[in-house]
């Protein structure tokens, strides 16, 4: 058959690898204030913008979303072309892509720090921008599928497995956990409440960890590491069992993000054993990639991008071994809430996705440019700094959650907690802190010597905008030939294969989430809970806007020394109206479920002003803003319209009188703050907020009273 | 290179194995928890010490076993035979746990594809892996049948309610053993100005962060009530202040001492309320609540 003449298009590609570079670079150094605010917290700079609850999520974001976002793409447009023998399917469509998710990015970094945010971890970008992540995503879709149906290549190689079922999940996920009511441009409450809403939101954060930073680096590991070493794929059998055990259980595992708190008890061992059954599948990816570098063991030593890609996936393997642990019920009772979660997601970032990307750079950027890399030794150097950064990153935040742990739990001889002032398990993890922020550094140091290595390679070359390349169109009839069913019957068939994969990461989800919406009998009503006061619902906007939920969990788990500490444990139905829930998945402060009365208004105020000053030592950001910015009683209206659309049961024309109520609960407080010799206008922030902190775990304890005659 | 990586695994994971079980023994030696700098550097230190000494460890192993090579290899060639190294227990075991085609015959299961000039072989399920894989299905059928059908194990609040009747069959034995520390109630204590109770007192109050309400001198702030003039919101002298302890004044915020600490504790902290009375703080709180003498200007005698 007659060979046809085309191009690669490298373009596309070279512009997705410099927003890596770029983003990287960025949300590192976000990550980096944000860990020496955490020692150190006046580093934001007493501005409100740069307070860690909000650019936590900007931190997240960025490295999620923008630096391995951007690498996987330029990646799956580099590997797609080649695998499948055809220029991408619309240059147009590449793109609007490409542009269309920078300009999502850029709306994130300017959103974020102004507090617009969902709270649901991931997902925090307010509805335009998620509607604008859907119509893009759906693009790169496009863009994907109509590239492999205009191959030239008969049959799908894994990577390109991988990649479909990236995107067809990623698309449920966003779209079912995006869910939510707008109240203005940049407002919204999740369509989900408490349980359900966490449900949801883990079984999507879960899953974004799997299908974002898992199998299309899965893709990519099977498309550059047979490149790099040469060799073989190890096993085509492995390639297509752990795919498809991979997708299918991945999906389950979400409820193990929420052990041992109030979702029902089936659901989460669903999410336990479902974990474990991820190990093997897990390794299968690991194992076929090492394995592949039989008979290459000596050019690892010699060659960088080798050793990037050993590091990653042994990263990888002793993250996904790590995952399934901690989500032992007896384990997951220890390290939840603690810097042990911090060390896993980093163990994972830094090792598996980080050096995975940056393989790739190092092997990528020097064929495009058609020159060699410019320094081999910066490279190595560049090694050795991330892989102490990740050691000096991880190993301080394990001691640290493990030391903070023990803190919370340990009990006296007389049976009372020995650290009642949570205060104290703060203090004494900061020593670790400030050996993980060294870590860091490290790493970031490292990258800096990457880009500079790659913008001198760069300039020693010549950039081939359209590589040519040759080979054979498609026959129209297709000849079956031997490699098993799953060659013949799936391999070449893209639509059926997507297909397929839909429905495999689809069981999951149905399986865990109908019930939790349908059964009553999951989520216990307690008829003394009610809705937020108008005041407490401003403020608890605010608690959402300032990202509180970041360092404060606002959820009581059934342990003595929880019970002990905070007081009764969380009930499914405390939570009926919360939309969004604010379990919250970090304590680095205490929780919050049952603060309600038990400081008084006056402590709050203190305490949100200078909060070193009422306790000495906290790393408790202050916030002086909150005093001075005013409730915009213009809202009031649509918020309580909005929740009631979604079943909240504020009463019939209450939007026309709620200011009033809101009023009075403010002058209330503000009367109160007096008595302490407190001025302060009624309309403040701050009042809002204190209205909110002291109706958390109210509702409760009023049963208890109601119960009680 | 595989057995060096493997090697630094075990290293790696051995150590952090270590900084666990120190940070864990150091728990109950530092009550005041204040980890020091100095430590974690001690840690980190031995840490890296630790590593070094296995990488000597193994480096050592290779030299001596490339020697021991070099020696059969001699002995075999005087001997007139040639020479054929023997497999390590390690590579016949992951030989049998991989069940791989060696390198060398791995043309035998290529399956012919060639993805941009990328290969793929058709190497077995490694035996291992498989089995491992199917050991963690059957786990999870019995983790469920255990905890959902048979009821055999006590989910979350089953295992609270267990958890807190341990503590409380716990506490009313030490309760029965220290009979004087069960007596002491509001009723019969009395004041005295022993600096021993006073002292432990003072720590209490340093202990629980009293200072944030109350100001660490007792002064008061803008939360809390000044400690250290004869006027009092809930009664002064010792019986008045111990029940605001230990019982608290929960709706201003004054929490409940009483069900954080021991009885002792709370007497040791109020003694040390008292014995405020008169001291000078930096900057007081105006008086609140209403002057109170009698009782304890008596005590104090």
């Amino acid at each position: 058959m007659e060979l046809q003449k085309f191009y690669y298009d490298n373009k596309i590609v070279k512009a997705f690898y410099i927003a890596t570079v770029v983003f990287g670079l960025v949300g590192m150094l976000v990550g980096l204030t944000a860990a020496i605010q955490l020692f150190y917290p006046i580093f934001n700079f007493n501005l409100q913008y740069t307070t860690f609850g909000r650019i936590r999520p900007l931190h997240t974001n960025a490295i999620i979303f923008a630096f391995v976002g951007n690498a996987i793409f330029g990646a799956v447009y580099y590997s797609l072309q080649r695998l499948l023998k055809t220029r991408m399917f619309s240059d147009l469509l590449s793109w609007v892509h490409f542009w269309g998710w920078q300009l999502i990015i850029l709306a994130a970094a300017i959103t974020l720090p102004l507090g617009f945010t969902t709270s649901k971890e991931y997902a925090e970008l307010e509805w335009p921008i998620d509607i604008a992540i859907t119509i893009v995503w759906v693009i790169f879709g496009i863009n994907m599928i109509g590239t492999i149906l205009r191959r030239r290549e008969r049959h799908m190689y894994v990577a390109i497995w991988f990649y479909l079922a990236t995107f067809v999940t990623v698309a449920v996920l966003h779209i079912v956990n995006s869910f939510e009511i707008p109240v203005t441009f940049f407002k919204s409450y999740s369509w989900y409440a408490g349980v359900q809403d966490a449900l949801v939101q883990w079984w999507y954060g879960h899953n974004a960890v799997a299908f974002f930073l898992t199998t299309p680096f899965l893709g990519m590991m099977y498309y550059y590491l047979p490149k790099a070493a040469n060799r073989p794929v190890y096993s085509y059998k492995l390639s297509i069992i752990h795919f498809w055990s991979l997708i299918f259980i991945y999906i389950w595992a979400g409820p193990h993000h929420l052990l041992y708190t109030s979702l029902p008890d089936w659901a989460q061992s669903l999410g336990t054993v479902f974990s474990i059954m991820l190990i093997a599948p897990s390794w299968g990816g690991a194992l076929n990639g090492l394995m592949t570098l039989r008979g290459a063991w000596d050019r690892v030593r010699e060659d960088p991008v080798l050793k990037f890609i050993v590091v990653a996936i042994t990263a990888y393997s002793m993250a996904v071994l790590e995952g399934p642990l901690l989500s032992l019920k007896n384990v997951n009772a220890i390290t939840h809430f603690t810097d042990w979660i911090v060390a896993h997601v980093h163990l994972g970032a830094l090792g598996w996705n980080g050096f995975l990307v940056f393989a790739v750079l190092y092997w990528t950027i020097p064929r495009m440019w058609n020159t060699t890399l410019y320094s081999k030794k910066m490279a190595n150097a560049h090694f050795w700094l991330g892989t102490l950064g990740i050691i000096f990153y991880a190993l301080p935040m394990y001691v640290s959650g493990l030391t903070q742990s023990l803190m919370w739990k340990e009990f006296n001889a007389d049976g009372f907690l020995v650290y009642k002032n949570f205060l104290e398990t703060t203090v004494a993890i900061l020593p670790l802190h400030m050996l993980r922020a060294i870590g860091g550094s490290l790493y970031l140091t490292g990258f800096i010597l990457m880009t500079y290595n790659l913008i001198k390679t760069a300039y020693a070359g010549k950039f081939i905008a359209n590589e040519e390349a040759q080979a054979a169109p498609l026959a129209k009839e297709y000849v079956a030939t031997s490699g098993g069913w799953h060659y013949r019957v799936l391999e070449n068939k893209p639509i059926l294969f997507t297909v397929l994969s839909l429905v495999a990461i689809l069981i999951g989800g149905i399986v865990e989430m109908v019930p939790t919406f349908l059964i009553k009998s999951n989520v216990p009503t307690i008829s003394s809970v009610k809705p937020y006061s108008p005041l407490e619902l401003h403020g608890r906007d605010i608690y959402i806007r300032e990202g509180c939920v970041g360092c404060h969990t606002q959820m009581v788990r059934p342990f003595r020394s929880e019970t002990e500490r905070y007081g009764e444990y969380s009930k499914a139905g405390e939570f009926v109206y919360d939309h969004p829930f604010l379990w919250g998945s970090k304590r680095t402060g205490p929780d919050l479920a049952r603060v309600g009365g038990k400081y008084s208004n006056s402590w709050h105020y203190n305490h949100l002003l200078a909060p070193d000053a009422v306790s000495t030592g906290s790393i408790m950001p202050s916030y002086p803003w909150l005093f001075e910015q005013t409730i915009n009683l213009d809202l009031t209206a649509g918020k309580i319209n909005a929740l009631r659309k979604i079943g909240v049961p504020y009463a019939e024309n209450y939007e026309a009188t709620a200011n009033e109520d809101l009023k009075k609960q403010a002058t209330e407080i503000t009367s109160s703050l007096k008595a302490d010799g407190i001025e302060t206008p009624s309309d403040a922030e701050i009042v809002a907020v204190i209205a909110y902190l002291q109706r958390l775990g109210k509702d409760i304890k009023a049963e208890k009273v109601a119960e009680q005659p | 290179m595989k057995k060096l990586f493997s090697a630094f695994l075990l290293a790696f994971i051995s150590l952090s194995c270590l900084a666990q079980s120190a940070a864990k023994e150091s728990l109950p030696a530092t009550p005041s928890a204040s980890h020091s700098l100095s430590y974690y550097v001690t840690i980190s230190f031995a840490a890296v010490v630790f590593i070094l000494f296995i990488v000597v460890l193994i480096t050592l192993t290779r030299v001596l076993n490339l020697l021991m090579r070099q020696l059969e290899k001699q002995r075999a060639e005087a001997a007139g035979k040639t020479y054929v190294p023997q497999l390590s227990w390690w590579a016949k075991l992951t030989q049998q746990l991989n069940d791989a085609v060696p390198v060398e015959q791995e043309g035998t299961i290529e399956m012919g594809h060639d993805y941009d000039g990328i290969r793929e072989l058709d190497n077995h399920l490694p035996p291992w892996w498989k089995w491992f894989f199917y050991i963690t299905i059957v786990w999870g059928a019995i983790y469920l049948v255990v905890y959902h059908l048979t009821d055999s194990l006590p989910l979350m609040h089953q295992e609270y309610d267990t958890e807190v009747a341990q503590a409380k069959t716990a506490q009313q034995k030490l309760a029965a053993l220290q009979p004087a520390a069960a007596a002491l109630d509001e009723s019969t204590l009395v004041y005295s100005p022993d600096a021993i109770i006073i002292g432990r007192g003072k720590e209490v109050f340093a202990k629980n962060a009293c200072g944030s309400c109350h100001g660490n001198d007792g002064g008061g702030n803008s939360i809390g009530p000044n400690l250290t003039d004869p006027y009092w919101l809930h009664g002064g002298g010792i019986k008045n202040v111990f029940h605001t302890i230990k019982d608290g004044v929960v709706e201003k915020g004054m929490p409940a001492w009483g069900k954080a600490m021991s009885i002792t504790d709370v007497r040791d902290v109020a003694f040390f309320v008292l014995s405020l009375e008169g001291t000078k703080p930096a900057n007081p709180k105006a008086p609140q609540g209403e002057l109170y003498k009698s009782e304890t200007k008596a005590e104090k005698k």
